[in-house]
């Protein structure tokens, strides 16, 4: 069995950014409760307000019970092993440039592949690059604040501008939304923050890259992004992580918010080291992410690639309220070995001739368990919203499993919607017609994922689009027997 | 009553007293509300309806016009003694009679599995309560020259709890109808459940029409269970009934067994209709085809979740679903969700959700060759409707139920002459 050995083989290529950077990190010792909430408070330099809004999530919290729904199984996460604030040393001293930065954090990057200052160079890219908990490097600020854009960290933004925090944190994701998001906006210790003022098109690709550090410490990323009247951005978010065994929780927010005519493009690549072939270790990787097109013609579109993580519990949705306005998801999500994925969207339509788009890819190897969950609801004011679902999913051997959840629920008669999934595996035939062009096995499975993404690929800036090929190809190529 | 029954009896009631009726909490009832059944008819929903006699004209009314078959009478949930003549290898004994004669028959007619899908603590009352019904066993081989037709007839208020049961023999064909009708004018509840087992190569066509009294409650449940090469044909129709709830789960155990699930409801004033199927591919080169359809009208509520499981092992399955609605109007709600699980890979599954309003193409151009809207309007629902009727194989129950489909859209009578 050539084909078998060949596929094992491909199968278990072992995690490429697996390394830990020794940096001296200033940890708070786990647990949670409200004094670790008053004090990463306090480091953060936060004003009152800030702390009680913690503070009132953290309550809300207690009252809550964790999600059994998803189609997952993990180890319970012990929430009071975890510390709830790490920061690199070299905080206290910020740099102002890349050279200040702590040279090991740029090797960091390097190994990943990333050369921070290159990148943002030859790309125009400008990167917020989140190690750890506290934003360290930021660049590209001067031209962005020509433009009047704000890109900060998000401690940053709540000392600076705390009218624009205070207008919008937790307006699209309230602190009771759901047990992980409450979490985070109790002991979020940083993140993104973009503002983009009227009229004005990000002269750049906004990028932030993530990075999982310290060990034992979970990563609670607040990421606010306000676009207001006819303005535009992308923004790209990535992130690896170091292998370890001990399973890590990283529980997200992301809120977006556009006003009339604005636009929002939000990509994502996510390489969380997924675990072990036996599925020891990983990241648990449970994320709120939503967006509210608030404006008429306000746009929003969701795409992402999600190769990493032990469990991804993840849909990042659109509230559509303002007339005319359009969400997007476009999702490519893999699962090989133990990986559990229950990942999909909700799109609410409200507003009229509100539209939606659904394109999610699921690919699912080994012994990986990969969920569609969606919902596309039109409550009955939305006159002419439109929805058009596909989900289509990819079987890799015999052990793995692929399933739909589409929940889907109209109050307007107008309404028009489709949904559309299928499941299969890469066909014989298709496989025996580019093996005799004189193709390899793995080159025409490449292919073949390769095309079968195609329609999510295409909306990933360039850079991305690259290396999200690559993440594919190195996590799946020739996993098919 | 005999010891084995009355174990299992107190066995299903208890474990209603434990779960109770299902509530919005529970996934599988999310969008239906029960509560509504005993705001009606009280915490005791189940009390069990009274005995009544119907005239033969009132029987020949509600019956199936030009059908010959067999015909069996349930009034209120009680077989009325009158079986007919029916053919050599075909036994039909009503679940009343083999209580009292065979109790180790009764409680396999009796006997619900607990982790069954779908299951929730009405089937348990069901299992507790069913006081009739029929015990269908057809030997192997023989193939049934005519349907057999259950009717049933609601009277009065009051719960009627049916438990029928299906055994087919290998090779043996049958086309059982479950027809459910009332005239009554309070608010009752039939409630039945149907267990089918289909053994080697066994065929069976199975109608289940529902077209109860507007202020009834219906709960049915249909479980069928396929052995090699059995073939389950099923439509499932929801045209009457202030509240009906449908469950089939059909469990394909064996290599090649294939199955048709076909639905239509078609509802309008403030009538709710949930219809929940599940499909267990358990055996390889299984087949599975679905089509649901649904036409609202009024405050209708509809609800449609039809589930797909693919086994580890099943290979060579071919699942295919689909489920579309058409709102007739600003207040008609419809939440669908087809779901698929699938755990081999050697499969090919399909699903597919519509939901919308008639194409204003089509309508325009039946209106520009002389249809008036109204009437444009009924063809292109009929059309839509009758798809999910295109599989039946008796000729007088399809055109029954394209009659009382048109009889539900305005001024559909115009259109009787098309059927």
């Amino acid at each position: 069995m050539a084909k078998n050995t060949q596929v094992e083989a491909l199968v278990k290529q072992e995690y490429e950014a697996g390394f830990v950077t020794d940096i001296e990190a200033d940890t708070v010792p786990p647990g949670l409760n409200e004094d670790v909430i008053r004090l990463i408070s306090a480091k953060k330099h936060e004003p009152e307000w800030m702390t009680e809004w913690r503070l009132a999530a953290y309550r809300h919290w207690l009252t809550m019970s964790e999600p059994k729904w998803a189609h997952v199984n993990y180890e319970p996460v012990d929430y009071q092993s975890i510390s709830y604030y790490s920061a690199p040393k070299s905080n206290d001293d910020a740099p102002q440039s890349l050279d200040e930065v702590d040279p090991k954090l740029l090797e960091t990057y390097k190994k990943l592949g990333i050369p921070l200052h290159e990148q943002a160079m030859l790309a125009g890219v400008a990167v917020d690059a989140v190690f750890d908990s506290v934003s360290v490097a930021t660049t590209f600020k001067k031209k962005l604040a020509e433009a009047g854009v704000i890109f900060c960290p998000m401690s940053e933004a709540v000392e600076k501008h705390p009218d624009l925090v205070r207008q919008y944190l937790g307006s699209v994701v309230p602190t009771t939304d759901n047990f992980f998001a409450s979490l985070n906006s109790a002991v979020f210790t940083d993140g993104s923050f973009v503002y983009i003022p009227k009229g004005v098109r990000c002269p750049m690709e906004l990028s932030t890259y993530f990075r999982i550090n310290a060990s034992n410490t979970g990563q609670f990323e607040r990421t606010l992004i306000i676009a207001d009247e006819d303005s535009y951005v992308s923004y790209l978010e990535g992130c690896t992580a170091p292998m370890r065994d001990e399973n890590q929780l990283h529980a997200a927010v992301v809120e977006l918010v556009a006003l009339e005519n604005a636009q929002i493009k939000y990509a994502t690549v996510q390489n969380w080291y997924p675990g072990d072939e036996n599925g020891v270790g990983g990241i648990y990787n449970f994320v709120t992410k939503r967006g509210a097109c608030r404006g008429k013609h306000s746009r929003i579109s969701w795409t992402q690639v999600e190769t990493g993580s032990a469990i991804t519990w993840k849909y990042p949705s659109c509230i559509l309220i303002g007339d005319d306005s359009v969400g997007e998801f476009y999702s490519v999500a893999l699962t090989n070995n133990y990986q559990q994925a229950d990942t999909g969207t909700k799109m609410v339509h409200i507003g009229k001739n509100t539209k939606s788009t659904i394109i999610s890819k699921g690919i699912s190897a080994g012994h990986g368990q990969q969920s569609y969950r969606g919902l596309v609801k039109v409550l009955k004011g939305a006159e002419n919203a439109r929805n058009y679902s596909q989900c289509d999913s990819l079987l890799l051997g015999k052990t793995c499993g692929a399933h739909t959840f589409p929940y889907i629920e109209v109050k307007n008669p107008t309404a028009q919607i489709e949904h559309e999934a299928t499941t299969s595996k890469i066909g014989d035939d298709q496989l025996f017609y580019c093996m005799q062009r004189g193709i390899s096995e793995e080159d025409a499975v490449s292919m073949i994922v390769n095309g079968f993404c195609k329609d999510v690929f295409a909306e990933l800036p360039m850079e991305f689009a690259v290396e999200a090929g690559k993440l594919l190809a190195v996590s799946l190529e020739g996993a098919v027997g | 009553m005999t010891q084995p029954i009355k174990m299992l009896r107190d066995a299903a009631w208890q474990v209603y007293e434990q779960t109770g009726l299902p509530t919005t909490r529970n996934e599988d009832w999310k969008y239906t509300d029960l509560s509504r059944l005993t705001a009606v008819l009280g915490e005791t929903w189940w009390t069990p309806s009274h005995a009544a006699d119907l005239d033969k004209e009132t029987v020949e009314e509600q019956s199936i016009p030009e059908l010959d078959a067999y015909r069996l009478i349930f009034i209120n949930g009680r077989f009325q003694e009158d079986m007919p003549n029916l053919p050599e290898g075909v036994s039909v004994v009503p679940l009343s009679t083999l209580l009292v004669s065979d109790a180790d028959k009764a409680a396999k007619a009796l006997e619900m599995d607990e982790k069954t899908p779908l299951f929730n603590g009405a089937i348990a009352v069901n299992t507790a309560m069913a006081s009739d019904g029929a015990c269908i066993c057809i030997a192997d081989g023989v193939k049934l020259d005519k349907p057999l037709y259950l009717l049933h007839v609601a009277t009065s208020g009051g719960a009627s709890h049916i438990r029928h049961g299906i055994w087919m023999g290998r090779g043996a064909t049958a086309h059982v109808i479950e027809h459910y009708v009332g005239n009554s004018t309070d608010a009752g509840l039939t409630h039945n459940v149907t267990l089918v087992h289909l053994d080697e190569a066994a065929t069976l066509y199975h109608d289940r029409l529902q077209l109860e009294a507007e202020k009834q409650f219906h709960l049915g449940r249909v479980d069928v269970k396929q052995l090699r090469n059995s073939r389950f044909v099923s439509h499932s129709l929801a045209l009457g009934a202030a509240l009906s709830r449908v469950d089939i789960a059909v469990s394909l155990s064996g290599v090649n067994a294939s199955c048709v699930l076909n639905g239509l409801y078609l509802i309008g004033g403030r009538q709710h209709a949930d219809h929940h199927t599940r499909i267990d591919h358990a055996s390889p080169d299984c087949t599975s085809q679905e089509t649901y359809k649904g036409v609202l009208s009024g405050r209708a509520h509809a609800v449609f979740n039809g589930k797909v499981v693919v086994h580890e092992g099943a290979d060579g399955t071919d699942a295919k679903q689909s489920n579309g609605n058409l709102l007739l109007s600003d207040h008609a709600e419809v939440d669908t969700k087809p779901e698929l699980e699938i755990y081999a890979d050697e499969v090919k599954c399909a699903h597919g959700a519509t939901v919308g309003q008639l194409d204003l193409e089509q309508l325009f151009y039946l209106q520009s060759r002389g249809l008036d809207k109204t009437s444009a309007k009924n063809v292109l629902t009929f059309a839509f409707a009758d798809d999910a009727l295109t599989q039946m194989i008796s000729a007088p129950v399809r055109r029954y139920l394209e009659r009382a489909a048109l009889k539900r859209l305005p001024q559909g009578d115009e259109l009787q002459e098309m059927v």
